[in-house]
């Protein structure tokens, strides 16, 4: 295959060559200006990640030596001197007659592809690097697509069109599984002219599409990956430089060149035929299943027992097991299908490791199970451990009988303690993770003195604070979830996707395929709080309490009202919701709150209670205006403390307590009991705990009467 | 012609109905209906009428597509209930006794027939196996997914073969229940068999010599099993037993020939055309076989309706069933 290909790439090569005198010229974006992959790429560039034990980087390279690029810039931000470094030792700077000239651009400044470009055209006014028409990547692309009919292609429609300033890569049917991003295209079916783009429009959810585009046939599709490979003329450096807003590739400067009538310049779309592999990975998802393709050969030529890149070949074996010469392997251990297992690697006895990729100089020790994990390079696991669709990073050691549950991240270098058990999802690392909202770039762009400083006073900050949290002899911090999109958790996870959420999918997607009722989910499924109540999470209702919880929740943190009342005010109109339900979804979002609050007894859990309602009633206040609104905050309560035990006994107090603090007035009570009166005997629990509350507000009404009388 | 038979015999033709026991359901559920609208012509009787009925039309069917030996046995049946009707019997009545007839050969003698193979064979698969199986055996089908079912854990190979590449839909619906599975080609049948702790077969039908007559390509599968050492279970109802005797296993007389564009030409890929122009050459055959025979040598054993029996006890059975059913 690669035989077939330089030849023609040479040939091509030729032919520009007469017509242009251009070289064939590619931009390789080392930096992914994201935060998925975090907190590993705090320590390290994501394109120097290993993906089955090589740096992603070296496959992006590789691919594009092959398809007849000569030279190619790197351009580094955040760990740039890590990435020069490995570039410089690499063979693509050692190679006595390269095919392929590298060459790297640093900017550490730079948080986005729009500023990377700016920077290139910056320097180009100097240099004068790029000479014509180039591919723009980023780091993180596999493919195998050959490119050079796709550059001839592009010319030939630039010398046609002065307009036509990009071709992008797109691919049907992506084996990157049906959970990456949504996108829909609209393209001329004749001319490939992209007409409209829009990415991450959720299933069934509707596009607007401009009118004037159904003048003429259009081809709509929603079934396309779009591969992150674009061929671009220098007008688009150019472009990039006049709208200094441009941060985003697709976002920005797609959207904005399509909805720019007045320049007119157009995009084209490639269609890569389906024998050909393109993927990017762009979150931890992706980064499972490209692995996984990767092994199931998908990517060939670019697969573990090839050398393309100076890496060192694996041995392949029955069921794609791909063995390193020197790795010992007691007979005991039970290597499963699909596993890779790197040079100098030591397993023990009675493990079973299958579905997994095992890196250089790890040490395994006995009855160890690995399934589905990606184990990065000198990773030591003790005796008896467990680990399930994890990442480990480098330098990680795992102490005997430790369980890794499904999902979790080990930044380099963490330590957890013997027969600990860290939680399902958990992302643990040395550096603690940062709390203020700063703009992602600057976070993943710390210098490599930086990380040392952080790395030595890890020891001493680890005893004084909550590092206690993988057990004893660890080291490491727990991040937390920090998004709302806690429940999006599972999508961009190594976790093969829960059976029930495939379901929800697949019964979106189409509702003929839903035969496999059957199928049990996985133990690893997800569970977060927020899930075990809303056992009804279709209810609109439902999504709407549980994002004022959440909203809720942040605001405490931040512990600013006027905050929280504008974030629930936004929710309120985004779910078209009465302000009664607003008063109930937070009234319940507040007593949640109180009961997930650590307690001991009944009368702590009624001090939590009254805190959080005297600190926060002026939220509920705002909500209380009318009596009916009161009264279905009293209703909700009600519904409340028969979900929860440990709120029952303590109704008419809270209730009473609300009254005190004019939360809820006295009519709304009495009225409340009215309605409850005539309710059935199971109904009337809590009205009797408020019997007599409500007799002593009677009594004291009365007594106003008759003092007004 | 019955517009029933008519049907079927199109299904037939277009390949709509395929595989052995779908084939004879359909046909049996034909002749229901032809019995059922039947009434005897004046002048006549009904079992001398009625058979003759059934005769044109088997041999309508059998112009669509031939007849497979558990077809014409199901025909023996037919023709044989017909010709045991009681001459006492009211046309009504002799309907009647031969619609529940059939009704129970399609009950016991297949969908019966296949529960007790599946109850058999699941208890020869234990944890850890590699099955092989080849094509898309209906009965095979049931006992992987009867013993994936039972929690057994087990790895399955599911082997095919161009033109027709039915192990698609076997893969297909083995995935679905998610057991695990691989697919390959007859091709990779030596590198493969290698890791395979067992092979399922399934069979057109079983010839009292112990011949298994089967989709071209069963025996090359056996062939290299028996090579390997690895033991060879062929699936297959009772009532597709013959008592004829094949000793040529090359060249069957009752094969069936399949299209030969089907394997002169692939599906998809225009860039293969070596043929262009040479299709209507005289010195050019196009062979596409649809069955071979599996001599007994490479059969380890064959699961019946009638237990687990080595394939020299088939003439047992055949005598025995064959008394039991002409009955």
């Amino acid at each position: 295959m690669g035989a077939q290909k330089k030849p023609a790439a040479a040939r091509v090569r030729d032919d520009s060559e007469d017509l242009t005198r251009q070289r064939l010229q590619a931009i390789v974006l080392a930096d992914s200006f994201t935060t998925q992959f975090r907190p590993i790429t705090l320590e390290r560039p994501k394109v120097l990640l290993p993906l089955v034990n090589i740096p992603m980087i070296d496959y992006t390279l590789a691919w594009l030596e092959s398809a007849g690029i000569e030279e190619v810039f790197v351009f580094c931000c955040a760990h740039s001197s890590q990435v020069i470094d490995y570039l410089e030792k690499s063979e693509w700077y050692s190679r006595p007659n390269p095919n392929l000239l590298v060459r790297t651009i640093v900017s550490p400044k730079s948080t986005s592809v729009g500023d990377a470009l700016r920077y290139i055209y910056e320097q180009q006014t100097e240099t004068s690097q790029i000479q014509g028409d180039f591919v723009l990547v980023s780091g993180d692309t596999v493919s195998n697509m050959p490119l050079a009919g796709l550059i001839q292609e592009h010319r030939d429609r630039k010398k046609k069109d002065e307009k036509a300033i990009m071709t992008m890569v797109i691919k049907k049917d992506s084996r990157l599984g049906i959970v990456s991003d949504q996108l829909f295209i609209a393209v001329d079916p004749l001319t490939k002219q992209l007409l409209h783009y829009e990415e991450g429009t959720a299933r069934g959810g509707d596009v607007c599409l401009d009118k004037s585009l159904l003048d003429s046939t259009v081809l709509v599709c929603n079934d396309m990956q779009d591969c992150y490979i674009d061929i671009c003329s220098p007008e688009v450096l150019s472009l990039f430089e006049d709208n200094f807003d441009y941060q985003h590739l697709r976002r920005h400067f797609v959207n904005g060149l399509l909805v720019d009538d007045i320049m007119g310049y157009k995009i084209f779309t490639h269609e890569i035929q389906s024998s050909f592999y393109a993927a990017r990975i762009d979150n931890l998802r992706s980064y499972d299943m490209v692995s996984k393709n990767i092994i199931q050969r998908w990517t060939y030529p670019y697969v573990p027992d090839i050398n393309f890149s100076g890496n060192r070949p694996l041995k392949l074996g029955r069921q794609g097991i791909y063995r390193a010469s020197d790795a010992v392997q007691s007979r005991s251990t039970n290597i499963g299908a699909s596993t890779v297992i790197g040079y100098g690697t030591k397993i023990g006895n009675g493990g079973k490791i299958f579905n997994s990729v095992i890196g250089n100089g790890c040490s395994i020790g006995s009855n160890v199970v690995i399934q589905g994990s990606y184990i990065w390079n000198n990773v030591t696991i003790e005796d008896g451990c467990e680990i399930r669709n994890a990442i480990v990073c480098d330098g990680v050691k795992i102490r005997a009988g430790a369980v890794l549950q499904p999902g979790v991240v080990l930044s380099f270098n963490v330590v957890v303690g013997r027969n600990f058990v860290v939680p399902a999802y958990s992302k643990v690392s040395l550096l603690q993770q940062p709390t203020t909202e700063d703009s992602d770039e600057e976070l993943e762009y710390a210098d490599r003195s930086g990380t040392a400083d952080l790395l030595s006073g890890v020891n001493n900050l680890q005893l004084e604070s909550k590092a206690s949290e993988l057990g004893p002899d660890r080291t490491g911090y727990i991040w937390e979830v920090c998004d709302s999109a806690h429940d999006e958790e599972w999508k961009h996870s190594v976790i093969p996707i829960p059976m029930d959420k495939l379901a929800d999918i697949t019964r979106a997607m189409d509702d003929d395929d839903i035969e496999d009722e059957s199928v049990v989910p996985p133990s690893g499924e997800l569970k977060s709080d927020t899930d075990s109540i809303n056992t009804d999470a279709n209810d609109d209702y439902g999504y709407f309490e549980r994002e004022v919880e959440e909203t809720f929740l942040m605001a405490i943190i931040k512990d600013d009202v006027d905050h929280v009342i504008r974030l629930i005010n936004s929710r309120r109109f985004a779910y078209n919701m009465a302000s009664a339900d607003c008063a109930g979804a937070v009234f319940y979002s507040m007593m949640r709150l109180a009961v997930n609050t650590p307690h001991n007894s009944a009368s702590e859990l009624y001090r939590n209670a009254t805190t959080i309602i005297t600190k926060w009633k002026g939220v509920l206040g705002l909500y209380l205006k009318q009596t009916d609104e009161q009264i279905e905050v009293i209703m909700k309560f009600e519904e409340m403390c028969e979900e929860s035990a440990e709120l029952g006994p303590l109704f008419a107090q809270i209730v009473h307590f609300l009254y005190d603090k004019d939360v809820v007035q006295e009519d709304a009570i009495l009225r409340w009991g009215e309605e409850k009166a005539g309710a059935d005997e199971s109904d009337k629990v809590y009205l009797k705990q408020c019997e007599a509350l409500i007799q002593w507000l009677k009594e004291a009404s009365e007594e106003e009467e008759e003092e007004d009388s | 012609m019955h517009p029933a038979v008519y049907k079927v015999g199109l299904q037939y033709l277009s390949g709509d109905i395929s595989g052995g026991n779908a084939r004879c359901i359909a046909m049996l559920q034909a002749f229901q209906e032809v019995v059922k609208d039947y009434s005897t012509p004046p002048e006549k009787t009904l079992n001398r009428d009625m058979a003759a009925k059934i005769s044109s039309c088997v041999s309508f069917l059998r112009e669509c597509r031939p007849l497979s030996v558990s077809m014409g046995n199901a025909i023996r049946f037919v023709k044989n209930r017909i010709a045991k009707l009681p001459m006492t019997l009211s046309e009504s009545e002799a309907k009647a006794a031969l619609k529940s007839d059939i009704e129970r050969f399609i009950n016991e003698k297949i969908i019966g027939a296949d529960t007790v193979i599946v109850k058999h064979a699941v208890t020869k698969i234990r944890d850890g196996d590699v099955l092989l199986t080849y094509g898309s055996p209906t009965a095979v089908e049931m006992v992987l997914l009867h013993a994936h079912e039972l929690g057994k854990k087990f790895r399955v190979l599911v082997v095919d073969s161009r033109p027709k590449l039915q192990g698609q839909l076997l893969l297909r619906r083995l995935i679905k229940r998610g057991i695990n599975c691989a697919y390959t080609h007859i091709n990779a049948i030596s590198y493969i068999m290698h890791q395979v702790t067992k092979v399922f077969l399934g069979a057109s039908s079983v010839f009292s010599n112990g011949t298994v007559y089967s989709r071209v390509g069963t025996a090359c599968v056996a062939m290299v099993a028996t090579a390997f050492r690895v033991p060879v279970l062929v699936c297959c109802e009772a009532y597709k037993f013959h008592e004829r005797v094949i000793l040529d296993y090359s060249i069957c007389s009752s094969n069936e020939l399949g299209d030969p564009n089907a394997i002169s030409k692939v599906h998809g890929r225009e860039d293969i055309n070596y043929f262009d122009g040479l299709t209507n050459n005289a010195n050019l055959k196009f062979l596409n076989l649809m069955y071979d025979a599996t001599p007994s040598d490479y059969i380890s054993m064959i699961i019946t309706d009638y237990g687990m029996v080595p394939p020299t006890s088939v003439p047992v059975i055949v005598r025995e069933y064959q008394k039991e059913h002409l009955l």
